[in-house]
């Protein structure tokens, strides 16, 4: 046991070692487009509490596009810290936040938010604002799972310690409908894309690092055209070169057979 | 003795877990393909790490020291658990595991034995890391008492038997042998997604690449000694990082206060009523109304889900590959008195205040301590209500019903 924890003791010190002030910082922008017609929102089929839940206009969230221009929602995007790569400095503004609690919602029989963004350090609190109970299921890969039942105005509280190399499912199994997404990594770099299809992530240190985006539907994007060029990104991931102040990517425009169920 | 009837059988081998592979391969969305190199380096890998049916190997997993890996998976007692049936000279039994595991839970440990697919519910796939019916919390591994009961007691309203006549170093061996197959299969599938989502798969040239990058190895005999090693540290971390999580669960069972020997039964009884139907602990919302089990039938738990279930083109995909037929899972008919996990008291406060691995069943949300005023939970009192309300399900009259007058046999029924 003694020797397990000076395995994993030493891994964390060499992680913690890596966290220098970069000099400069920028900020990163990217729109994310449908390639198409907006397809029209589609209905969850509400067949449980349906008193309560059928008040509400529930949609399938599993693809989320803008009718008025195009935007993708949800699309994530995160640094990628490869296996045995230290993470990236971290901007003296993030460590306001770095305890945290983050706030997941059961709302109006759907995830509030639909893809939320944890790091390790912060505290997963799970509420629920509706009259009718939840659970909340959450699948991890490094984490412990957990399932537990949140009553109407009850909530949870919980860590999860480890960087997720996928988002964690969390679904809700007496609401079938209800998904979301929990993305859990070790620094602040991350972000998912509104309604209008934008994110940015802030404060990233400058110079070359390695992105990765990823969606609900298609998983990894790995097709994607931008500024009009077809464009192959493997396992979703892009190297930018980071420069001081605004960077925006521009408009990435996704053809509507990414969203095509496999 | 044993080793010369060993040679009279065909070589058992452990399957790969194809319908992994191919589940990653649809996710991946790319050229990825599991090459046949890849899949001889996982294969290869493996053999390495944990050796063959006929001849196990315990790996060293770095950071855990020899005693506790063996804690986990001792090769003597695997070893006796292992390989074909016979017995040696002093007439010890050997092949334990394919003597009374095997037909069900298959030489890989993959729930896929010949009897699978006539059972149901099937027999467990111990190569997840899940097992349901345990005393520690939810997402942690079942403790080594754990599994003796189950070996022990066998699971009522299933196929599992008891093995309460085999002699107790022989359920011992088993236990061992039922761990290193779990740890055997969740290292496969650390393997199996390493190679897809952290290695470069094999591409053939297109117009856009004319020349892709070749495949990398799962194991890089061409690399420098130092790349070669850091492959290996990696792989072996696959080992260390699962045999850590047995290892801790040890330690995390969760103890049961004891109620209050002197509460009035009947009380306890209506307060966990009270509580069934009730908002907090909500167990109605699946079990149904009336306890049948009939409130949520359209469910699935985690070993069918990674099949896809809702996706019939992929089920017949995986169905190929081995892959069982899909059912959906059932929440408990309360009223049977039957229950999988065991009856005792002790056994459904496990259930209730953990949850059920790999199941839609969660665990109920504890009050916790001094919880300002208004707080959502159950206290310990509660909780106990709750099992005796369950437990006393069985002997409700309407959970027995009588037929007022005894229908006459051979007798079509006239309107």
């Amino acid at each position: 046991m003694m020797q397990h924890k000076t395995y994993f003791m030493t891994t964390f010190l060499l992680l913690t070692a890596s966290i220098v002030s970069a000099a400069e910082w920028g900020d990163l922008t990217v729109q994310f487009v449908y390639d198409g017609t907006p397809p029209a929102p589609v209905k969850a089929t509400v067949n449980k509490d349906v008193a309560y839940c059928g008040k509400f206009n529930v949609l399938d969230e599993s693809v989320v596009v803008n009718p008025k221009n195009g935007g993708v929602a949800n699309v994530i995007a995160h640094i990628y810290v490869g296996r045995g790569d230290s993470v990236p400095a971290v901007h003296p503004d993030y460590e306001k936040t770095a305890a945290n609690e983050v706030k997941l919602d059961n709302k109006q029989c759907r995830f509030e938010p639909h893809v939320t963004l944890l790091r390790t350090s912060q505290t997963l609190l799970v509420g629920n604002s509706d009259e009718v109970g939840h659970n909340t299921n959450i699948t991890a890969l490094s984490n412990t799972a957990s399932n537990v039942l949140v009553p109407a105005g009850g909530e949870l509280k919980q860590k999860f310690p480890l960087a997720e190399r996928f988002p964690m499912q969390v679904a809700c199994n007496i609401h079938p409908w209800m998904q979301a997404l929990v993305v859990v990594q070790e620094h602040p770099y991350m972000a998912a894309s509104d309604a209008d299809g934008k994110l940015t992530i802030k404060n990233l240190p400058a110079g070359k690092l390695t992105f990765q985006f990823r969606h609900e539907r298609p998983g990894y994007l790995t097709e994607v055209t931008l500024d009009g060029k077809k464009t192959s990104w493997r396992r979703g991931r892009v190297e930018l070169t980071i420069k001081p102040g605004q960077n925006d990517l521009g408009v990435v425009k996704l053809a509507p057979s990414v969203f095509e169920e496999k | 003795m044993g080793v010369v009837l060993a040679g009279c059988t065909p070589e058992a081998h452990f399957n790969a877990n194809a319908v992994l592979m191919h589940k990653n391969e649809n996710a991946a969305k790319e050229t990825t393909e599991f090459s046949p190199q890849r899949r001889a380096d996982i294969a290869n890998t493996l053999v390495a790490l944990f050796g063959t049916p006929d001849e196990p190997h315990i790996p060293a997993a770095p950071g855990i020291g020899e005693d506790d890996v063996h804690q986990v998976m001792d090769p003597r007692k695997i070893s006796f658990a292992a390989g074909s049936v016979s017995s040696d000279e002093q007439g010890r039994a050997r092949g334990l595991y394919r003597e009374h595991c095997a037909h069900c839970h298959g030489v890989t440990g993959d729930g896929a034995g010949p009897t699978a697919s006539f059972l149901n519910p099937y027999p467990r796939d111990y190569r997840m890391g899940i097992f349901k019916f345990k005393s520690t919390p939810k997402g942690q591994k079942p403790t080594h008492e754990d599994l003796k009961r189950i070996l022990v007691n066998g699971i009522p309203g299933t196929a599992m038997p008891s093995f309460l006549v085999l002699p107790e170093n022989e359920i011992d061996a088993l236990v061992h042998y039922v761990r290193y197959l779990s740890v055997r299969g969740e290292v496969e599938r650390l393997l199996i997604d390493y190679a897809t989502y952290e290695l470069t798969p094999q591409t053939e040239p297109s117009e856009d690449d004319p020349n892709p990058p070749p495949e990398d190895r799962l194991v890089n005999l061409e690399a420098s000694e130092e790349d070669q090693e850091s492959q290996a540290e990696v792989i072996r971390s696959f080992v260390s990082e699962v045999t850590q999580k047995w290892l801790d669960a040890e330690s995390l069972a969760t103890e049961i206060p004891a109620p209050d020997p002197d509460r009035d039964l009947a009380k306890s009884e209506a307060h966990g009523r009270e509580l069934f139907y009730g908002p907090v602990a909500n167990c109605i919302k699946c079990h149904g109304d009336s306890a049948l089990g009939d409130g949520q039938t359209t469910d699935y738990d985690d070993w069918t889900k990674e099949l896809d279930p809702a996706n019939p083109e992929l089920v017949a995909q995986y169905q190929k590959l081995g892959a069982l037929k899909p059912r959906n899972i059932h929440p408990r008919n309360l009223r049977n008195g039957v229950y999988r996990g065991g009856r005792r008291p002790v056994d459904l406060y496990w259930r209730l205040k953990n949850g059920i691995d790999g199941t839609p069943m969660p665990a109920v949300l504890m009050l916790p301590e001094n919880a300002p005023p208004g707080s959502k939970g159950l206290t310990e009192e509660d909780l106990w209500a709750l099992i005796d309300y369950v437990r006393s399900l069985p002997y409700e009259s309407i959970s027995n019903p009588r037929l007022a007058q005894p229908k006459p046999n051979n007798q079509r029924e006239r309107s």
